[in-house]
């Protein structure tokens, strides 16, 4: 019997979410099949790579990134220059590990100031991230989203603690994106979009950071709770659920043993550097095919390869 | 699954404004009614212009259009007697949201509308009764069953047929409740779509009564598989049974504003 087709449809639309302007604006979403099922319907936009640096030197990277980028580092936004002339990356996160009152603890106004020259230095989208402390991320992505308007950023992430003033200064006062974070909860993850849209935000300036893990470390629950959201979007039409998904994945991946013994200690194990691109690679590549339309990796050669696997998918 | 479907009840012209509206083509009533059924989140909006023998056609049309052209093309379901009224409204009809419905088919006199959604692509109700009520479920079955077969015939998607296993009354056919669930279990195991004329269970009774029997009625019927209703969307009730039953069936996933959607 002949071979025939059945295509899978599914009445829902992953949203479309633009970052950035210009020539080098991205567009995210627009997809109302599973990833990359290209031959089930339309595949909307492929899914974007961007790169991580940070506002401050980072003491806990890999040496080997530390010798790659060597004294543009001290820099962020002559970092951020560099990464975008040597590496073309879809965008760039700026991660404020500088802001965290653990930490160096950067005052809000020397974050903006780090943030304006960055994006001054580029055209490349910018995505910022903040400390993981709550309320003085709250703060720095109020203070961010002003300096920064018009350049349509994206803020990462409102969560349940801060969503008031993330969501009504980043996207209401100032027209930025911001990504809604739900630590691997998947009915948070509904109810925080939920919430976001009563303050005001509207659906399509809305990204979702459901979370991250890296493989081996959990990554199933994020896996399983990207697939479940997915579905939900797609196949129940869940408007709540529509929005894009972002995953910075080099976040977790480079905090994990398999990337953080060094060769000292572990010397079957190979090369470290090698190692943390492994982990990172594989990680975003499991989370292209559970639903990411965006991540975020830290080593250049995992940037280029985790694109040129989106490319080999997509032929 | 599907997220349970209402089809809106409140265009009925056995209410005396909206039967005053249509008689004198007067928008406003019947607007409203529309719009608070669609913000209340019905699917569909039935719209009954009752046997309609005289201008049946022109009414149809002109409030399909009225309708459609002020809310966004809301899908409607086509009610009446009048099948050359139904014709009329469905060459009219946008269908960029959804087939129209034709309200309704039986096994009886009625089974001809069948071939008339067949014939214009449209959705069918298909009330499993002949003559008056189905004795047991062996009959109503038989009627779902003949009716398939028609459509099937007819070439038809048995997707486009909702079955109505006749909701009746609680108040006096106390007897005949589970018979009516169990039907529905039946229909539900057969992979077919339902649906019905929920209100039906609570005529007669005292009115804070009724939303209480048409809620957990409807529950009843959507842990048998019952996949939408016409029924009062306005009912909050009503509202809240249908959304526990989604998120309890798994149709939608839970938040803890999931009453507020």
């Amino acid at each position: 019997m002949a071979y025939t087709k059945v295509a899978k449809k599914y009445s829902g639309k992953i949203n479309e979410v633009t970052l950035g302007t210009g020539d080098k604006a991205i567009t995210i979403g627009g997809r109302n099949v599973l990833p990359f099922h290209h031959f089930d319907g339309e595949i909307g936009h492929p899914p974007k790579v961007g790169i991580e640096i940070t506002d401050i030197v980072p003491d806990d990277w890999n040496n080997a990134l530390k010798n790659l980028y060597g004294d543009v580092m001290g820099d962020a936004a002559k970092w951020a220059k560099y990464v975008e002339d040597n590496y073309a990356p879809d965008f760039i996160c700026l991660h404020f590990v500088g802001a965290s009152p653990d930490g160096a603890n950067k005052s809000v106004e020397e974050c903006v100031e780090v943030a304006k020259q960055v994006a001054a230095a580029i055209t490349t989208p910018l995505v910022v991230a903040g400390c993981k402390n709550d309320e003085k991320d709250g703060e720095l992505f109020a203070a961010v989203a002003e300096a920064l308007q018009g350049k349509n950023i994206l803020i990462l992430a409102a969560k349940e603690e801060n969503y008031k003033t993330v969501g009504a200064a980043g996207a209401l006062a100032y027209q930025q994106k911001v990504a809604a974070e739900s630590s691997v909860d998947i009915n948070l993850a509904k109810q925080l979009n939920i919430l976001m849209n009563q303050l005001g935000v509207k659906a399509e300036d809305m990204v979702m950071h459901l979370g991250v893990a890296a493989a081996g470390y959990g990554f199933e629950y994020l896996s399983s709770t990207m697939d479940r959201v997915v579905l939900a979007a797609l196949g129940q039409n869940d408007t709540t659920l529509q929005m894009p998904i972002i995953t910075p994945v080099s976040f977790e991946t480079w905090g994990v043993k398999e990337a953080v013994a060094t060769e000292a200690d572990e010397p079957e194990w190979g090369s470290a550097e090698e190692r943390g691109i492994h982990m990172e690679v594989a990680t975003a590549a499991a989370c292209l095919v559970s639903g990411a339309d965006a991540v975020i990796v830290r080593h250049p050669k995992s940037l280029q390869t985790v694109k040129s696997l989106i490319e080999g998918l997509l032929e | 699954m599907q997220k349970f479907m209402i089809i809106g009840e409140r265009i009925h012209c056995i209410s005396p404004v909206i039967r005053k509206a249509l008689e004198e083509r007067d928008p406003e009533p019947i607007l409203k009614r529309a719009k608070e059924q669609i913000a209340a989140g019905a699917a569909y909006l039935d719209v009954n212009i009752g046997p309609a023998e005289k201008d049946g056609e022109e009414i149809m049309q002109w409030v399909v259009q009225l309708i459609q052209s002020e809310c966004d093309n809301i899908p409607l379901a086509l009610d009446t007697a009048n099948k050359k009224a139904i014709e009329a409204g469905i060459k009219v009809y946008n269908r960029s949201k959804g087939k129209p419905i034709i309200n309704s088919a039986d096994a009886g006199d009625r089974i001809d509308n069948i071939n008339l959604a067949a014939a214009n692509d449209a959705m069918c109700i298909a009330l499993c009764a002949k003559e008056g009520i189905p004795r047991d479920n062996d009959e109503r079955m038989m009627y779902c069953q003949q009716m398939l077969e028609r459509a099937m015939e007819a070439g038809m998607d048995p997707e486009d047929l909702l079955f109505d296993p006749l909701f009746l009354v609680i108040k006096g056919m106390q007897e005949k409740q589970v018979e009516v669930l169990e039907a529905i279990k039946m229909m539900s195991e057969m992979g077919l779509k339902t649906t019905g004329g929920l209100s039906n269970v609570s005529n007669g009774a005292p009115k804070h009564l009724r939303p209480v029997l048409d809620a957990y009625t409807l529950a009843m019927a959507m842990m048998c598989g019952l996949t939408s209703a016409i029924a009062n969307p306005c009912d909050p009730k009503l509202q809240e049974a249908v959304k526990t039953c989604d998120i309890i069936l798994g149709n939608t996933l839970y938040a803890d504003s999931y009453l507020e959607l």
